[in-house]
């Protein structure tokens, strides 16, 4: 079975500073695989770069071994994907967003409508889903990139930060959908430094750090025995020592009982 | 400490007056397109200040009641301005939002006295008060006077001030919502159309300027602004009068603005209530095949109707196309040429397609939802001619319905015809050239768009260098259909909109092969912070 997602030497630099710097991503098909690293690692210009909306600066990324750059329809027919942010068409319905994702990829208007329902129904969207997306709350705005991300049922799905800022409720909705998608042989990939939320869903992790992957394995593999975020903290420089210099007014409160006004 | 300490009227202004000279300077910081925009901005000020003041000045040439009418419109226009012009720029000053200052221990009185200070230091309150100033020059007489018109300058500073903050205080609620901000971009137009009024008013012929500039003061006078220009000018007991009740407006309107301010920092910000919109398909999607090019013609129209930018492009361009029409074809002595209804016409057409030389600008961010789904160069050119198709649905009547209205106007009915097909031609040009321009020189276009900019920040040359290449794109491939139609029989516009189809169809062609190759670039272009 060939590998859902696999990099070689993903280079890209933005002037004088390396973003991401040679690496090596590789993603078996069917897994649910996260991407963790620190703010600043290169997981969200990796991931632009392997969707293909980033160029980069050197190396090659294959999706279900088709090169990115080189067989863009059928890559691009593949792939789901929902960038970091939250930028979606503001001035559409998440009805209307839906519609004009499934059509824009040529997918039969009735089929585009039918499985546009079932997802808002399945998000939990079906009240708001004639109401703006610029009016959306952050949880609601994941769901329905999510949901449009999924419409043409892409065989890979990309998510970077998808559960960044979004409520407990929204999250569960989030991963109850991805894992149905996964348990039918689909791929996903997202990026995430929440780690307990990796630990509990993924069966895969590619660790990032400056620009290039530290570890990359079986979600056992990679934590060794201890918890992800030990393993995490010791792959990438866990926190040095914070001393006790300074700070040291830090939590001294004479008396409250005097109200500013 | 938890007890905020005491405040002193000196070190608020202070603190106040270095924090909006940090902000100011931080703006500056890193990059150049902002320093040149800053030494632009300095060089406008500073001219403007001095051929302000020396006009007002000046002023002491002129007979003494004119001299008298003429400062009190300048005070009112200055006070009007420092009403408006802030609303419309909200945004580029954070001293002007009082829920940035909400958090901090800070007492009304010293709030209050701090954003005053705020909104006193600065380029263009410095104008102001220079200007001002100048009519002291042009209308006092003797010391008392001199002592009068002092006061008066400043009470006419603090009133423009204080009404200034009083407006956008009040108004910060609102303008925090997204219908507000959206209500607001499109008041942004009136600066444009604002513009256009000295235009106007030459051509509409009123009468005597003099009488005209009278009466405007006699009402004028008894405004606040008008009773402090005319306070300098009398510089005598009445003088004093009239400056008591300035000083008791500003006193109350800083007392009002008081209370507002207080309200402000307690009310959350009004939520949106978020409307729905209907879900009906619409008539294009009906006669339109299935597939990638109904849903962006779908996508645009909804777009057109919902983006206030939109909205602010194809009002300015209706209007633009209106006002010229106006002025150029009613005002002549003698009867307009029969060319005057083809050649107005195509300009408006012109300016509509210009409109699209940034196709992909007011997508911005959400692009990549594009970018994702287009594969193929066939594809990309699919998504520009949705976009083409859409401007023609709109334009096409707009179009008739101005070449109606000039052919009308100008007394050359025979015209009408032959002018539709120009400019319909013209619009195929344009939109040929936009496709070029949005792929080769995109820029952000930003989410809040004020009237003094177009693009986001640092992207201010590629907006001119865009547009200007659409205009020169435009104009040269308009000649050939526009000037046969102008010199020769009028018949040979029967060719006029083959012609655009097919500029249209190359346009989109070449635009494709070079916007699909750059792709990743295009997004970044589209997708700067603004």
């Amino acid at each position: 079975m060939t590998d859902a997602v696999r990099t070689s030497g993903l280079f890209k630099r933005y002037g004088p500073q390396v973003a991401v710097a040679g690496v090596e991503l590789v993603v078996p098909a069917g897994s649910f695989a996260g991407l963790v690293g620190p703010n600043g690692a290169g997981k969200t210009t990796t991931l632009g770069m392997v969707t293909g909306l980033l160029r980069p600066d050197g190396g090659r990324a294959e999706v279900d071994g088709l090169d990115v750059w080189r067989d863009q329809v059928r890559v691009k027919a593949r792939i789901g994907v929902l960038p970091e942010g939250l930028r979606l068409f503001e001035r559409l319905s998440g009805r209307e967003l839906l519609h004009y994702n499934g059509r824009l990829r040529g997918i039969p208007r009735a089929d585009v409508e039918r499985r546009a329902d079932e997802l808002l129904n399945v998000m939990d969207l079906a009240g708001a889903a004639d109401k703006l997306v610029v009016d959306y709350s952050t949880g609601m705005r994941k769901k329905i990139g999510l949901a449009a991300a999924l419409l043409h049922n892409p065989s890979v799905l990309f998510l970077d930060e998808p559960f960044e800022g979004v409520d407990p409720v929204s999250a569960s909705t989030l991963t109850e959908v991805l894992r149905r998608f996964t348990a039918s042989g689909s791929t996903v990939i997202f990026s995430s430094h929440v780690m307990d939320l990796v630990e509990r869903l993924c069966d895969w992790v590619s660790v990032m750090s400056a620009g290039a992957i530290v570890a990359q394995g079986p979600l056992a593999e990679v934590r060794g025995g201890r918890s992800l975020n030990e393993a995490f903290l010791a792959l990438v420089g866990g926190p040095r020592g914070t001393g006790d210099a300074g700070l040291t007014w830090l939590g001294a409160h004479p008396s409250a009982t005097e109200e500013p006004r | 400490m938890n007890e905020p300490p005491p405040w002193s009227l000196p070190g608020t202004v202070e603190l106040f007056a270095r924090l909006k000279l940090r902000l100011l300077a931080g703006n500056l910081r890193g990059a150049v397109e902002r320093k040149l925009g800053f030494v632009f901005t300095l060089v406008m000020a500073a001219s403007l200040t001095a051929v302000g003041f020396a006009l007002m000045a000046l002023v002491r040439l002129a007979p003494r009641d004119v001299a008298v009418d003429l400062v009190i419109v300048v005070h009112t226009v200055l006070l009007i301005s420092w009403m408006i012009v802030p609303l419309l720029a909200f945004g580029l000053d954070d001293t002007l939002d009082p829920a940035r200052l909400s958090l901090f221990p800070l007492r009304t009185g010293q709030l209050a006295v701090g954003m005053f200070t705020a909104s006193a230091t600065g380029v263009w309150p410095l104008a102001t008060l220079i200007v001002t100033a100048g009519g002291l020059v042009g209308l006092a007489t003797g010391a008392g006077g001199v002592l009068v018109g002092l006061v008066a300058v400043f009470l006419q500073f603090a009133l423009c001030l204080v009404l200034s903050r009083l407006v956008t205080t009040s108004l910060s609620g609102a303008l925090r919502t997204r219908r507000g901000r959206d209500v607001l971009a499109v008041a942004a137009v009136f600066v444009v159309l604002l513009a256009q009024l000295p235009n106007l008013l030459v051509n509409a012929d009123l009468g005597d300027p003099r009488a005209v500039l009278h009466g405007v003061a006699g009402v004028l006078r008894w405004t606040p602004s008008g009773m402090t220009a005319h306070a300098i000018a009398d510089g005598g007991l009445l003088g004093l009068a009239e400056l008591l009740v300035v000083a008791l407006v500003v006193a109350g309107a800083a007392w009002l603005w008081i209370k507002v301010l207080n309200r402000a920092l307690v009310t959350p910000d009004a939520s949106t209530r978020a409307g729905s919109v209907r879900g009906g398909s619409g008539l294009v999607d009906r006669l339109l095949p299935d597939g990638p090019l109904a849903a962006v013609v779908g996508k645009e129209l909804k777009y057109l109707r919902r983006d206030p930018r939109m909205r602010v492009i194809w009002f300015t361009a209706v209007v633009v196309t209106a006002v010229l029409a106006f002025s150029l074809s009613g005002n002549s002595q003698e009867a307009p040429g029969p060319w005057l209804p083809v050649v107005l016409t195509s300009i408006g057409a012109a300016m509509i397609a210009l409109q699209s030389g940034n196709a992909f600008g007011i997508d911005g961010p959400s692009y990549w939802m594009n970018v994702v789904a287009c594969g193929s160069e066939e594809h990309f050119r699919t998504d520009l001619a949705g976009r083409h198709l859409a401007t023609t649905l709109v334009a096409t009547p707009v179009l008739a319905v101005a070449a109606t209205a000039t052919a009308l106007f100008a007394g050359h009915p025979a015209m009408i015809v032959p002018a539709v097909l120009t400019a319909w031609g013209v619009l195929g040009v344009g939109l040929a050239a936009g496709a070029v321009t949005s792929v080769t020189i995109p820029y952000t276009v930003p989410e809040r768009m004020n009237a003094f900019t177009g693009a986001a920040p640092g992207q201010g040359g590629q907006a001119f260098a865009s547009s200007m290449g659409a205009l020169l794109g435009v104009l040269a491939g308009s000649l050939p259909v526009v000037l046969p139609v102008v010199l020769g029989p009028a018949w040979v516009s029967v060719v006029a909109p083959f012609y655009g189809l097919l500029a249209a169809a190359l346009g989109r062609r070449l635009g494709a092969r070079i916007g699909f190759a750059r792709m990743p670039d295009l997004l970044a272009a589209v997708s700067r912070p603004a």
